[in-house]
């Protein structure tokens, strides 16, 4: 069955004034722990010269990946992309809250809740998409900055924003055989070389998202040095038993072979 | 001791003789660690659909996943699956402990001088060398046996350990899942690596015959015992005539109690 709907976030930055509304709609909508945030948004700070200055917040959250480099090192598949719905989920009950996936994602989009040791994130709040809803952090949004709807439905919010949309911005990540095709699509967002050349105040936070996918020390020996261990290891003594028992078969049985 | 210039009648008596090799409790463990291992290695390969890691195929994965109804329940059967087999190896082991395992241990799984021998000359041999040259003597586990049980006892181990690490995941902090996940893999694998030498050997290998059919009735002929295991067949030929010697004393004794004290001046 092909992939159903093509979920996607449309964020306007230039809507956003830091109010994060959509912050404490989703922690109470996804009881998530307080220490956490499954969403944030990113101070950019003051930026340009004097006197063309500006100041934009960049609402962040779960990226939905085309191709998520989070569900690849999954050993389990706790965590997938959704073959009907496109979303990247969690499945709790099968993740174990090891934290590969939450190293692999370019985005830093993961947390591990150690109370329940298990990786939480967001899923576009599937429980109310499930009954026509908005995700909570859209529903809040008071000055419409973040849409979300279906991109194969070109009546949706989303695909009507993007077509009138004067600037799209994506946070593509490229390398190799990655190449994530993240589902936010941001309005408006300034080029974010200015904002590393220009930070007068001291008060960017830096941000370099997308960054790379790390894999962890136990997954790369796992991927590199254990497989392939073992394969010998199994292949050597496969290969053994295997001339032996060539050998007894070419030989045939012998009734009194004591 | 050669066993090729034995008389005829001699040799039917040795083929006909058997000797306990194994108990019941043994046999039992064994066959339930066969079928647990069956249960648990498919489904655990199954759970492994890492695409980076790329080591069950696809259809595996979703064959298991659709058998069990879905992800998180595959894996519910798998570790509960585990924790039976955790609980009955355990639970025989500690049972036995102080009775069977502490002398199994102490005497039957310790290298001897015969045994470093024995991993000399065995590998040559199979390779094709030294054919006529004669192997040492060997206890109730020859050399090659003891070896697989060091691997076999540290990898269950390994098992038993990282296994319920990451069924009780929010006991442990993410570090530990992560390096348990690859030591489960690794310790699993190193007996599957040595498992087909074991099936092969005990299944399938003709010289062998006797200890595949001894895994059901406990019992191997003297003629399998002096051709395989020699100081173990003497060991028993030994229990065996002292045992003889005491039901003798105790036959005479209760036919003349009397005379016993006046033979002796």
């Amino acid at each position: 069955m092909p992939q159903k709907n093509h979920y996607a976030f449309v964020i306007d930055v230039a809507r956003c004034i830091d109010c994060r509304a959509c912050l404490v709609a989703c922690s109470v909508e996804n009881n998530v722990p307080m220490d956490h945030t499954r969403i944030w948004v990113h101070d950019q700070g003051i930026q340009g010269n004097w006197p063309y200055l500006s100041h934009a917040f960049v609402p962040y959250n779960c990226m939905h990946c085309e191709h998520p480099p989070c569900t690849e090192v999954c050993v389990s598949g706790a965590t997938y992309k959704d073959k009907v719905n496109g979303l990247v989920l969690v499945d709790q009950e099968a993740c174990i809250g090891c934290g590969y996936c939450v190293a692999a994602c370019p985005y830093g989009v993961r947390y591990i809740d150690q109370k329940r040791g298990v990786v939480d994130k967001c899923n576009a709040c599937l429980q109310r998409l499930e009954v026509d809803l908005e995700p909570a952090c859209v529903a809040t949004c008071v000055g419409k900055s973040r849409l979300f709807g279906d991109l194969n439905d070109p009546t949706s919010e989303v695909s009507i924003a993007l077509r009138n949309a004067k600037s799209v911005t994506n946070l593509d990540y490229e390398n190799g055989e990655t190449d994530t095709d993240p589902n936010i699509y941001y309005l408006n967002l300034p080029e974010t070389e200015s904002i590393l050349s220009s930070d007068p105040f001291g008060q960017v936070a830096q941000t370099s998202l997308p960054r790379d996918p790390h894999y962890t020390i136990a997954e790369q020996g796992w991927k590199n040095v254990a497989i392939p261990l073992m394969a010998a290891a199994m292949g050597a003594t496969f290969l053994v038993q295997a001339i032996f028992f060539t050998k007894q078969l070419l030989e045939g049985e012998k009734e009194f072979d004591e | 001791m050669s066993h090729k210039n034995i008389p005829l009648p001699e040799r039917q008596r040795l083929r006909q003789k058997m000797y306990k090799k194994h108990n019941l409790a043994n046999i039992l463990t064994h066959w339930f660690n066969v079928f647990s291992w069956l249960l648990l290695l498919s489904t655990g390969i199954a759970i492994i659909s890492s695409p980076r890691l790329g080591i069950s195929p696809l259809w595996m994965q979703e064959a298991f996943r659709n058998i069990f109804g879905g992800d998180a329940n595959l894996i519910r059967f798998h570790y509960t699956i585990g924790f039976i087999w955790i609980f009955v190896i355990l639970f025989n082991v500690l049972v036995g402990f102080r009775k069977y395992f502490v002398p199994f241990a102490a005497k039957r799984l310790l290298l001897d001088r015969d045994d470093i021998e024995w991993m000399k000359t065995k590998p040559l041999q199979m390779m094709g060398f030294m054919k006529d040259k004669e192997l040492p003597p060997q206890d109730a586990y020859n050399a090659g046996q003891k070896i697989y049980s060091y691997f076999v006892v540290l990898c269950t181990f390994g098992i038993m350990v990282t296994g319920p690490v990451m069924v009780f995941k929010s006991l442990f902090p993410p570090i530990v899942k992560q390096i348990a996940q690859p030591i489960h893999f690794v310790c699993v694998f190193t007996i599957v690596a040595w498992l087909f030498i074991h099936v092969y050997m005990g299944a399938v290998f003709p010289e062998e015959k006797e200890a595949f059919f001894s895994m059901f009735s406990g019992k191997v002929s003297a003629w399998y015992a002096r051709a395989h295991h020699e100081k173990w067949y003497n060991e028993k030929l030994k229990e065996e005539m002292e045992w003889e010697d005491k039901i003798e004393q105790e036959v005479l004794q209760s036919q003349h109690p009397k005379e016993e004290s006046s033979g002796a001046d």
